[in-house]
């Protein structure tokens, strides 16, 4: 496993404006956690082409039937926004 | 004899007797954090005037005979990243301190059918990423045994309120044994039922896969009465699952399984000691027990530092600044979201989703997301051979007891490793449970872990409450009554 990574891109990545300190000190944490999961790439699998499952139980997920239910009005899923207007949200330009 | 150090059955068995109020017993334990929230701070919030109100509707239903729920009335409180409707949730996060919820968790809704009292909301570790509440954006929680240890975490809040006797029981939240681990620490009892049994709905998402709400309380039967209450299928959780419980012997004729790997080195004597104890009373009680190897379990911090950090990566990203939360302004949407989420996450949460969001870039994906994926697999298929052989699986819940706050704070990868026993069971979706069995010669409690197979919760119950029975554990932390 290869652990070059770029911090600053990865802070991009994740939109995580990171200062100078935190670039550095993160840089040193995820090396040492990298090097820790690296252990992983030693693990022989039984098999290659096992199945993968999300759901620990193997579950299968299930797509819901398209249909409109009750549950927030309009406003309470309004009512955290930082900032709204007319009953919508309010965010700054997407372009400078 | 204190009211609010009795068990939920003997307390409601004095309410339908009218020999106690549940207005009293709540004005005792508010009376209780009033004493002791200065020096834990172990709630972020108190509701005090609802409560005198909704313990008066309680008192009239036992006075009139017309009481039907064991959790009428019961002081229970709330980890501060589960909904409940119109009250803030924080996540002990920056990021949420404004944020008031407009909807109940699928569990808090089931606890208001049974007339429970919410006592308050809890710290815990910020979006409960950690294992000591030292994590928390509006500070550290004490362990009420001992002020100068952490009560773990990220249930931290939880745990202590409950070992304060502030609240007869507490839900938590465990994703990698956040509620086994502080309920330990504690002096507690701490159960993670198996995944899906009981709806994430309402539970602000850290890890999907691996999340679980539980509870924290003083005995087993307490656990019983709250996974009986919150548990059940929820449309509203796409992972829910109906809960057809497996029933397997709790009596002698079941076969315990050590976990050999769970008591090698990084495990304190004193941990493995408290599972030798418990080994020998089952032995003498004739239990068969065997030593079992699951050599995948070594890997276990490995996997979940992949997959949960990948998942929290996914779930976090929408905290963007549009739409509730915390915004900092920018020139654009995208500096906005940028300077929103350098302001509102901490440390640990942007350590961790910049490890996911690492793992599952373009030309490491497979490398490290996929193979945790396929390892985790492999660690299921190992507990399923293991469960074939063996009713439960026996070992220490922590390597050592709670440590010293400020111990491991500078040190992630030791923090990680405090969740070694824990973490196996959020992987394969087990119940799970941590016993209080003992106390160290520092004076902390220590717990034994119990796992069992998926949907065997109700067996896993019985079984831990025979180990109660026998190991006899009555400490209490002492001075906050």
């Amino acid at each position: 496993m290869s652990n070059e990574f770029n911090i600053k891109n990865i802070a991009k990545l994740a939109s995580i404006n990171l200062s100078e300190e935190e670039q550095d000190s993160l840089s040193n944490d995820l090396s040492i956690i990298l090097e820790h999961v690296n252990a992983l790439s030693d693990l022989k699998l039984n098999s290659q082409q096992k199945e993968i499952f999300i759901h620990p139980l193997e579950k299968e997920l299930e797509l819901q039937e398209d249909e409109v239910v009750e549950f927030l009005t309009h406003d309470e899923a309004i009512s955290n926004a930082p900032e709204s207007k007319g009953g919508k949200f309010v965010v700054p330009p997407s372009m400078e | 004899m204190d009211a609010s150090n009795l068990s939920i059955r003997e307390i409601n068995s004095l309410f339908t007797k009218k020999e106690l109020k549940p207005s009293e017993l709540y004005l005792k334990v508010f009376e209780n954090a009033a004493n002791s929230e200065a020096a834990l701070h172990a709630h972020l919030t108190l509701f005090e005037e609802e409560n005198i109100k909704k313990a008066a509707e309680s008192d009239k239903r036992f006075n009139n005979g017309e009481s039907d729920s064991l959790l009428d009335g019961i002081p229970i409180a709330i980890k501060d990243n589960i909904n409940i409707k119109n009250y803030k949730t924080t996540c002990s996060s920056k990021m949420l301190s404004n944020y008031t919820s407009p909807y109940d968790a699928t569990v808090i809704e089931k606890l208001k059918e049974q007339n429970t009292l919410f006592t308050g909301k809890t710290n815990l570790d910020e979006f409960a990423m950690g294992s000591s509440t030292e994590n928390s954006a509006f500070g550290l929680t004490k362990n009420p045994w001992n002020i100068d240890y952490v009560p773990g975490g990220s249930s931290g809040g939880s745990a202590a309120s409950v070992g304060a006797r502030s609240s007869i029981a507490a839900l938590g939240s465990d994703t990698g044994g956040s509620i086994r681990q502080p309920a330990s620490f504690c002096g507690l009892v701490g159960f993670k039922p198996t995944y899906g049994t009981v709806s994430r709905f309402g539970l602000v998402a850290f890890a999907s896969s691996l999340d679980q709400i539980g509870p924290i309380t003083k005995t087993v039967d307490d656990s019983r009465i709250i996974f009986a209450s919150i548990s059940g299928e929820d449309s509203r959780d796409a992972t829910s699952v109906i809960n057809n419980q497996l029933d397997i012997p709790s009596d002698n004729t079941a076969t315990i399984g050590v976990i050999k790997e769970l008591m090698e080195d990084g495990i304190s004597d004193e941990a493995k000691n408290e599972v030798n104890k418990v080994v020998e009373i089952l032995k003498s009680k004739g239990y068969k027990v065997k030593e079992i190897s699951i050599p995948i379990i070594k890997l276990s911090i490995s996997i979940y530092y992949l997959i949960a950090p990948a998942e929290c990566s996914a779930n976090l990203a929408r905290f963007d600044g549009v739409r509730y939360g915390l915004r900092v302004d920018g020139n654009t949407s995208y500096e906005m979201m940028e300077n929103t989420r350098a302001e509102g996450f901490g440390a640990e949460v942007k350590r961790r989703i910049l490890l996911g969001t690492y793992a599952l870039s373009a030309g490491y994906y497979d490398e490290y997301y996929g193979k945790a994926l396929q390892a985790r697999k492999e660690m299921i298929d190992e507990f399923a051979k293991t469960f074939r052989d063996v009713d439960y699986l026996i070992s220490p819940t922590t390597p050592t007891q709670a440590f010293k706050s400020g111990e491991k704070t500078s040190n992630p990868l030791e923090m990680y490793m405090s969740d070694l026993c824990t973490i196996p069971a959020n992987l394969a979706g087990l119940p799970a449970i941590s016993i209080p069995t003992g106390l160290s010669k520092d004076a902390l409690p220590l717990g034994v872990q119990v796992m069992s197979k998926p949907l065997s919760d109700n067996s896993l119950l019985d079984f831990s409450e025979i180990i109660e029975n026998e190991v006899q554990f009555d400490g209490q932390p002492k001075g906050w009554l």
